[in-house]
């Protein structure tokens, strides 16, 4: 216990804090510029000085640490003047342009000048000059207004962890500069922007287009773009978004945000939203009214479900839509249309390996905060970037890594290059061997443990079958001591590992390290829903709340609340649908959200079984490549212009609300009642919170949820829910022969930073900072084709071709080259066949060989 | 990238100190010597050859300015002009420099070979007027001397 007195009121503390937050907790408020709640005390601005008995000099409240007895002074008259002395100096080289700078009403310096600054300078001399920079496309600098705090470049070093930015120069002509000094060239996560007291740091989106106090509204809403779920406050003026901004302290995110988050709202606001229905009239799509667009919708349906049964109609849920609308999409699907073929883009990883995971250790088992993971001590990094991926989940294993966790990596992971603390190599496409190998380690020493038997046993047959077995690859046999030793150890899997023909061995293995070391895991999620599209029901075999739908029991409890029948076998995964539209055993597809021609591996065969249908709906913000193709589009609201639930990949639930209103498009779920209505199965709900409450009573998992206990931020799992145990999943045979990946490049599905799925490209911002696919690839691969940074090259596979520009990546060391998938015209899906993973369904993306040709004569 | 004879030296700077971030000044000063002044590049590979990122590189360079910040000359002469060396003379030296080799002060002569930098004490007053010519000490200055010391610098 520690008892000081401030301003002559008596405070007990009982953890050591310094006087600025001892003060702060009593209510009492000191002055400071260089100091941020985000960042650690630095004692550069001397604003917070104080008097302290018995001490001789003013002191820094934000770095002196309370003690016993201390008998402190925050306001005097000697206080005020040493305030206003280090306000005038900083006033010196400041442009006082306040009438023209985007900070004025927010900025700090302005209020502290206004409470504790002089009114005048006595400072005549020239002023430093120096221009406003727009070099780069998103963030100015004017750096006239930089107090040099530092701020912005702690932010970026010691939290970011990008150390993009640095003090350059030094006295009065220091000023804060990326390393090019023009183009910042970084994470562009905007969180130097967070934290500038002044207007130095500026975002050229809404540059000069409003002043702070012009905001009509201010809403606290969730970020769309990954399965993170940031908090954040949107900002709208005129019923249009002018910035996203985080709220320090609060949510996931802690005021963190990557640039997605931050920077990717424009699309919301694109001149392509669909405005109204389309309807397919003599092969074209033409503008219809909502009710003749529903009743073409109903009437093709409800006719393909009498003539060919529910089973020849399929449904395709998106996890960017909200836990209400998937819970209405699959609720139509299965009683209005009679089907259980329900399935998303999810299936292509994160739904295949968290139905395998529950399968074998139990549902829940991917539940675990995001703050387990900074506090763990190990952290195993498996199947992609998570700073690219989930950048702000990323950013806690860089905190990890910090504060000295071991951080190690089975492939790359070009986001924690600085930080991880071993690497491991498996060979190309052969990671499942490697991490058998690591486990059978563990194994060996750690033995039966007893909890599941089924699991157990799995892992006896597994290591009897590989023991003695060794790959020869290095760092394995340290990755096994480190996790023997370590006392709580996360498990961060990406997605690219779980998209292999025999991808399920490497979850088998996963999922018996997680067993053996009581590991916190974590499934990386590229969209924002993953989790909720799973727990609602869009998934062939399940129910909302995870029940089987082929038991009886649960399904009639369902059926008494629809008050209409459910089918009662498990319905075709995704790829089997596609599958199914090829063969023609599928006629009618309903696709939400989504866009399965650019998002699924082996595009031209989408492309080739939606061309196969009778009739294919699409319900989407834009009209996507899929909804060219449809018969009818349905026009629906997009993040920020309506209400909902999100489940994050902690599977925490949250809020997202409503900032903008617009006039064209329709809820899904409400289009989806709509038509469930019209064909026969009411649904009725009037608002987002009614689909909530019938989910709270259908749901055994979401058992009285309410949005009141959800924006309270306690609808963590299992909320008031009941999980339920695992089932027994085979283990994986080992493929004995397994094959070597000799080609001289083969293709693989790159996730940039900067975008996501098709959805990004709508963002200007995005756009700017990342505006064409490129071709990632090894520095060695690049000197045997002769090829330097930026020249175009052709891309040829079994599947088709296209250009791109080289992006040369000193982290990539085999023979993969990254594309991504994400921009108009050809994308790495486009390039690629694919296999299916017998055990999971998830389709497998190895192994497709890539000539590259460099087109002379341009780049 | 530096050469490997390089990057050895490097190594054997990083392998003096338990920070590697204590290895910066003196590597670059041999980015400094293998480029003739702190170009973006030079930056760059000693920060990828201490692996540090390159704006904490340019940040602590950028700090201290008798680092080259811009293209210098093969040879680079810091005269001094404080009161001992300019009451002996060293103004008179400085466009003595300017004439007879077209280095203008704080600047680089066309022909690439000597850049000058007028600089405060160097610690010789007793002998002045002095000059660096790169890491070489010179005083009791005169135009003749300078002609001969100079030989030496091509
Ligand atoms: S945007 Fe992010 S990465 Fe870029 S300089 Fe600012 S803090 Fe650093
Ligand atoms: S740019 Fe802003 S945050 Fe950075 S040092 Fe200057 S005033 Fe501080
Ligand atoms: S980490 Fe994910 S949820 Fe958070 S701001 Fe970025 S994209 Fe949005
Ligand atoms: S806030 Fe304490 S020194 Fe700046």
């Amino acid at each position: 216990m520690i008892t000081l007195t401030i301003n002559e009121r008596e405070i007990t503390l009982d953890k050591p804090m310094s006087v600025l937050d001892a003060a702060k907790k009593a209510g009492i408020k000191i002055p400071t510029l260089c100091h941020h709640e985000a960042l650690k005390p630095y004692g550069g601005c001397r604003l917070c000085v104080v008097e302290v008995e018995r001490m001789p000099k003013l002191q820094n409240a934000c770095t002196l640490m309370a003690a016993d007895g201390m008998v402190v002074t925050t306001e005097s008259e000697e206080i005020s003047r040493t305030r206003r002395g280090i306000l005038e100096f900083l006033l010196i080289n400041h442009p006082l342009d306040c009438p023209y700078c985007d900070k004025a009403g927010e900025c700090e310096l302005q209020d502290l000048v206004n409470k504790y600054g002089p009114t005048t300078g006595r400072y005549t001399e020239e002023k430093r000059k120096v221009p406003e920079s727009h070099k780069d496309h998103i963030l100015a600098r004017n750096m006239e207004r930089c107090v040099v705090c530092t701020r912005c470049v702690r932010m970026c070093n010691d939290v970011q962890g990008a150390s993009a930015i640095n003090v350059i120069g030094r006295g009065n002509r220091s000023r804060v500069e990326p390393f090019s000094s023009e183009s910042f060239n970084c994470e562009y996560c905007g969180n130097c922007l967070t934290v500038c007291p002044v207007g130095a740091i500026l975002s050229r989106l809404y540059i000069h287009s409003f002043r702070p106090w012009q905001i009509d509204k201010e809403v606290e809403t969730v970020c769309s773009y990954c399965g993170v779920g940031c908090s954040l406050v949107v900002q709208v003026r005129d019923e249009s978004i002018k910035r996203v901004i985080p709220r320090m302290g609060s949510g996931v995110n802690r005021g963190l945000l990557c640039s997605r988050g931050r920077f990717g709202y424009e699309y919301i606001h694109s001149e392509d939203r669909l405005r109204t229905p389309l309807v397919r009239k003599n092969g074209t799509l033409q503008q219809a009214t909502w009710s003749e667009a529903l009743d073409v919708v109903a009437a093709k349906l409800s006719a393909v479900k009498n003539a060919e049964g529910g089973a020849s109609i399929a449904g395709i849920a998106s996890p960017r839509c909200t836990n209400e609308d998937n819970y209405v999409f699959q609720r139509f699907m299965r009683t209005a249309c009679g089907t259980n073929n329900i399935d998303s883009l999810s299936r292509t990883g994160f739904a295949a390996a968290q139905k395998y995971f529950e399968g074998l250790l139990g549902q829940g088992i991917t539940a675990n905060l995001l703050d387990g993971l900074k506090n763990s001590e190990t952290i195993l990094v498996l199947g992609d970037d998570p700073a690219a991926v989930n950048p702000v989940l990323g950013l806690s294993i860089r905190e990890a890594a910090r504060r000295g966790a071991d951080v190690i990596v089975i492939g790359y992971a070009k986001g924690l290059e600085k930080f991880h603390t071993l690497q491991v190599i498996p060979r190309v496409f052969r990671e499942a061997e490697v991490i058998e190998e690591i486990l059978t380690g563990v194994f060996s020493d750690r033995g039966v443990r007893g909890d599941m038997p089924y699991v157990d046993k799995g892992l006896r047959e597994l290591s009897g079958r590989i023991s003695g077995k060794k790959t020869g690859i290095e760092g394995i046999d340290e990755t096994v001591k480190t996790l023997l030793k370590s006392a709580s150890t996360s498990i961060v899997l990406g997605m690219d590992i779980v998209q292999r023909s025999d991808g399920h061995r490497a979850l088998f293995a996963v999922a018996g390290l997680t067993y053996l070391l009581e590991a916190r895991l974590y499934l990386l999620s590229g969209r924002p829903n993953e989790q909720g599209l799973i727990d609602t029901g869009c998934v062939p075999d399940m129910l909302p709340g995870g029940r089987p739908v082929n038991v009886p029991d649960f399904r009639g409890k369902f059926e008494a609340v629809w008050k209409a029948s459910v089918p009662d076998s498990e319905g075709l995964t995704l790829m089997e649908i596609i599958e199914g539209a090829r063969n023609r055993s599928i006629k009618a597809l309903y696709v939400m959200g989504d866009n399965p021609v650019r998002n699924i591996p082996g595009g031209s065969i989408v492309k080739e079984a939606l061309g196969a249908l009778d009739f294919l709906v699409v319900q989407d913000i834009f009209l996507s490549e899929t909804a060219e193709m449809a018969d009818v589009v349905l026009p629906a609201l997009g993040w920020t212009e309506k209400a909902g639930t999100y489940t994050n990949l902690e599977r925490r639930i949250q809020l997202l609300r409503k900032a903008v209103e617009t006039s064209s498009g329709m809820e899904d779920w409400r289009i989806l009642s709509e038509l469930s209505r019209k064909m026969g199965v009411p649904a009725n709900y009037s608002e987002s919170e009614d689909v909530m409450r019938e989910l709270a009573r259908v749901s055994p998992l979401h058992r009285d949820l309410t949005y009141e206990e959800i924006a309270a931020g306690d609808a963590l799992w299992p909320y008031n829910g009941e999980p339920l145990r695992g089932e027994m999943y085979e283990v994986p045979a080992i493929v004995d022969a397994a094959r070597d990946y000799n080609a001289d490049f083969y293709l693989a599905v790159d996730k940039p930073l900067f975008h996501s799925g098709t959805l990004s490209r709508r963002s200007r911002a995005l756009m700017k900072i990342c505006p064409e696919a490129a071709v990632r690839m090894g520095e060695a691969g690049a000197a045997r084709l002769g090829l330097k940074e930026g020249d175009r090259v052709r891309l040829s596979t079994s599947a088709g071709s296209c250009e791109a520009p080289v992006s040369i990546d000193g982290t990539i060391r085999d023979n993969r080259v990254f594309l991504s998938g994400n921009f108009p015209g050809s994308g790495v899906y486009d390039l690629m066949n694919f296999s299916i993973d017998t055990v999971t369904k998830a389709p497998g993306t190895e192994g497709c060989e890539v000539k590259i040709e460099k087109i002379e004569g341009r780049g | 990238m530096f050469n490997d004879t390089v990057l050895k030296e490097i190594e054997g700077i990083k392998a003096k100190y338990p920070d590697r971030r204590s290895a910066l000044l003196p590597s670059l000063y041999i980015a400094q010597r293998e480029f003739g002044w702190l170009s973006q590049e030079a930056m760059t590979c000693v920060a990828r050859s201490l692996n540090l990122p390159e704006a904490v590189v340019r940040g602590t360079a950028s700090f201290y300015s008798m680092y080259k910040h811009r293209p210098a000359g093969r040879h680079v002469i810091q005269l001094c002009t404080n009161i001992s060396c300019m009451i002996l003379g060293a103004e008179r030296l400085v466009d003595f420099l300017e004439t007879r080799y077209g280095v203008p002060a704080n600047g680089t002569s066309g022909d690439g070979r000597f850049s000058l930098v007028i600089m405060e004490c160097i610690g010789a007053c007793g002998t002045a007027p002095a000059m660096l010519v790169n890491t070489d000490f010179y005083d009791n200055l005169s135009e003749k001397r300078i002609e001969e010391i100079l030989e030496n610098y091509k």
